[in-house]
């Protein structure tokens, strides 16, 4: 052994006994935990939830045109071209003006808990009638509410299309009869703290 | 082999660790041969987490398995999906836009980055370092509301398609990732600074699980796990796909081949990741991010509205999907586990015959055996960590 390795030897021993590397280590943790801006956590659900981007995959929803027509003319592609097979459509002979064409949807449900969201429905949708929205709070208390109807599917977003989400917004619980929901205040939102 | 130890003779006894176990990845069964603390053997018990995903893909059109290939490493999603839809490509000799390219590396490299992150985080906090976890997390939730942005998915991400990508990379995007390259170094630095010199990190994984270069190859492993006992075999560079030969990055290598050269690669790569994803997003050409042949990629939606061949040619992609011609390919790229390769069959029809996948988490986990003997019961879980398997990918 040389003299510069005994020398070495001694810095690091000197370093061991005063504990550096566990000082260096913590000095960081501390410094996260006495500076409030370094606070990344977000208050679900009680005061704070998520607005998804626009691209976001979550719900389904099946839209209208301006004047209140329902867009989907029972084509059967989204159903084709879901690769679980988890989208039923029965069409029917409708001259109304409910849809817009003759043929609407009379059954048009989805069943959730085999639903990959992989928004294939929606890139197969000629008339842009089906669209994966922004809704991702879905748990419920037993399989038959995972599968959503028409009708459901067809109630306007709380999240408007026009909001480019990314942000977290002020929200509050809400007791339904169906359970517990979180009402999000898009008016007063931030951006996610890094 | 057994009795060395005159004084204290224990018995052999069996014990199954896992599959429920807390610091157990995902469902990993092991059945560990222990004479005393120390291993005898050790074998993995897989199959927990089997979905038949080779054989879904049989039953399924080209372009509708993509959301399949997210959950096999759920970790780094779009890794599968470029490993999937590369192979496909490869099987109908399509040569994607050069946009496409620049985004699968840059999309690549970000889930090379997250997939990274929870290695890491998930190992220390298996060795006892609960804070690295979070802070990783921290890290991967930047990363995750990129492909948020993306492509509307944060895990299952389903983002590349054959013949091109789903959605654009929009200047949002290109902004973020400028402010992750911006915000991430001196974090990774911070993960240093706690880990890599912490006398308790280096002891648990310093020595522990050491393979030679040529144990480690007669094994089959690959990935950061290979490249730790100092081959330097990365596919991105030795057998480069997509844009990877006009990068500029280093490969790291270890010497030792132990678990603490493994966790030094993978920080490494980290870095080496970030510098590819700054060269992707800068040099990214403007221009289509699908290739123009109808029958692979539909045309755009609005062109479907306006012009009758484009309703055909979408129908027929949704209905039919397109037919492949006959015969085999294997193609392969560099996951972040390993060398992750799909295997297609095809016997001319619009549904593949076969495929296989060459998973790197399975082929990694039989290292297990030849890495564990001798050491002692609590390194079996640094030894596991080092190798980061995620059984999605295993079991298939
Ligand atoms: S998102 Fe995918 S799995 Fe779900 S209904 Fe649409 S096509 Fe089917
Ligand atoms: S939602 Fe679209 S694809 Fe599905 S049946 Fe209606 S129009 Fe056709």
């Amino acid at each position: 052994m040389n003299e510069g390795k005994g020398r070495f030897d001694i810095m690091e021993l000197i370093k061991k006994v005063l504990f550096t590397d566990f000082v260096k280590g913590l000095v960081i943790t501390f410094g996260y935990n006495v500076s409030m801006d370094s606070v990344i956590t977000v208050k679900y659900p009680d005061e704070e939830k998520w607005i998804p981007y626009r691209r976001f995959r979550g719900l389904h929803t099946l839209n209208r045109t301006a004047d209140g027509r329902e867009l989907c003319v029972a084509c059967e592609l989204c159903s084709k071209a879901c690769p679980t097979r988890c989208i039923t459509v029965i069409p029917m002979e409708d001259n109304t003006g409910r849809g817009i064409s003759d043929r609407v949807a009379k059954v048009w449900k989805v069943d959730l808990v085999r639903c990959l969201f992989c928004g294939y429905c929606e890139d197969a949708c000629p008339t842009r009638a089906v669209r994966l929205g922004r809704e991702y709070e879905l748990a419920c208390f037993d399989r038959n509410c995972a599968v959503k109807n028409r009708e459901e599917l067809l109630r306007p977003q709380p999240v408007p299309e026009e909001m480019s989400g990314g942000v977290v917004a002020k929200a509050r619980l809400r007791t339904t009869p169906d359970g517990i929901e979180v009402v999000a205040d898009l008016s007063e939102t931030r951006k996610r703290r890094v | 082999m057994t009795e060395k130890n005159d004084l204290i003779a224990t018995k052999e006894i069996t014990l199954h660790m896992g599959p429920q176990h807390p610091s157990m990845h995902g469902v990993l069964h092991l059945i560990l041969d222990i004479q005393g603390e120390k291993i005898v053997h050790a074998e993995p018990d897989i199959g927990y987490l089997h979905r038949g995903t080779e054989k879904i893909a049989e039953n399924l059109l080209y372009h509708q398995f993509v959301p399949y290939t997210d959950r096999l490493d759920y970790m780094a999603s779009m890794s599968n999906n470029l490993a999937y839809v590369q192979s496909v490509e490869k099987l109908l000799g399509i040569e994607i836009p050069e946009r496409a390219k620049y985004i699968r590396v840059a999309a690549a490299e970000l889930s090379r980055i997250a997939g990274h992150l929870l290695a890491i985080g998930a190992w220390a906090l298996d060795l006892g370092a609960m804070s690295i976890l979070l802070y990783a997390m921290r890290e991967r939730e930047y990363v995750l509301d990129i492909f948020e942005m993306l492509c509307g998915s944060r895990m299952t991400l389903t983002y590349l398609r054959v013949g091109g990508v789903r959605y654009d990379f929009t200047q949002e995007c290109k902004d973020a990732c400028a402010r992750m390259i911006e915000l991430f170094p001196s974090r990774i630095d911070e993960y240093e600074t706690i880990l890599t010199g912490n006398r308790v990190w280096i002891q648990r994984n310093k020595g522990i699980g050491v393979l030679t270069a040529e144990q480690a190859l007669d094994l089959g492993l690959s990935g950061p796990a290979l490249r730790a006992s100092g081959v330097k075999w990365d596919i991105r560079k030795d057998e480069p796909y997509l844009v990877y030969d006009r990068l500029d990055f280093d490969v790291p290598t270890g010497t030792n081949g132990d678990c603490f050269d493994r966790y030094l690669c993978r920080m490494e790569e980290i870095r080496q990741s970030m510098r590819i994803i700054r060269q992707a997003v800068r040099d990214m050409p403007d221009g289509p991010f699908n290739v123009d042949i109808p029958e692979i990629c539909p045309p755009p939606k609005p062109d479907v509205y306006k012009n009758m061949e484009a309703l055909i040619h979408h129908f027929k992609y949704v209905s039919q999907g397109f037919k492949a011609p006959k015969g085999e390919v294997y193609s392969s790229i560099e996951s972040p586990k390993g060398e992750l390769g799909v295997y297609i069959v095809s016997d001319g029809g619009e549904k593949p015959f076969r495929l296989k996948l060459r998973s790197p988490s399975f082929m990694n986990l039989q290292t297990v055996n030849a890495m564990s003997e001798g050491m002692y019961l609590a390194d079996v879980i640094a030894i596991i960590s080092s190798l980061d398997p995620v059984f999605g990918e295993c079991d298939k």
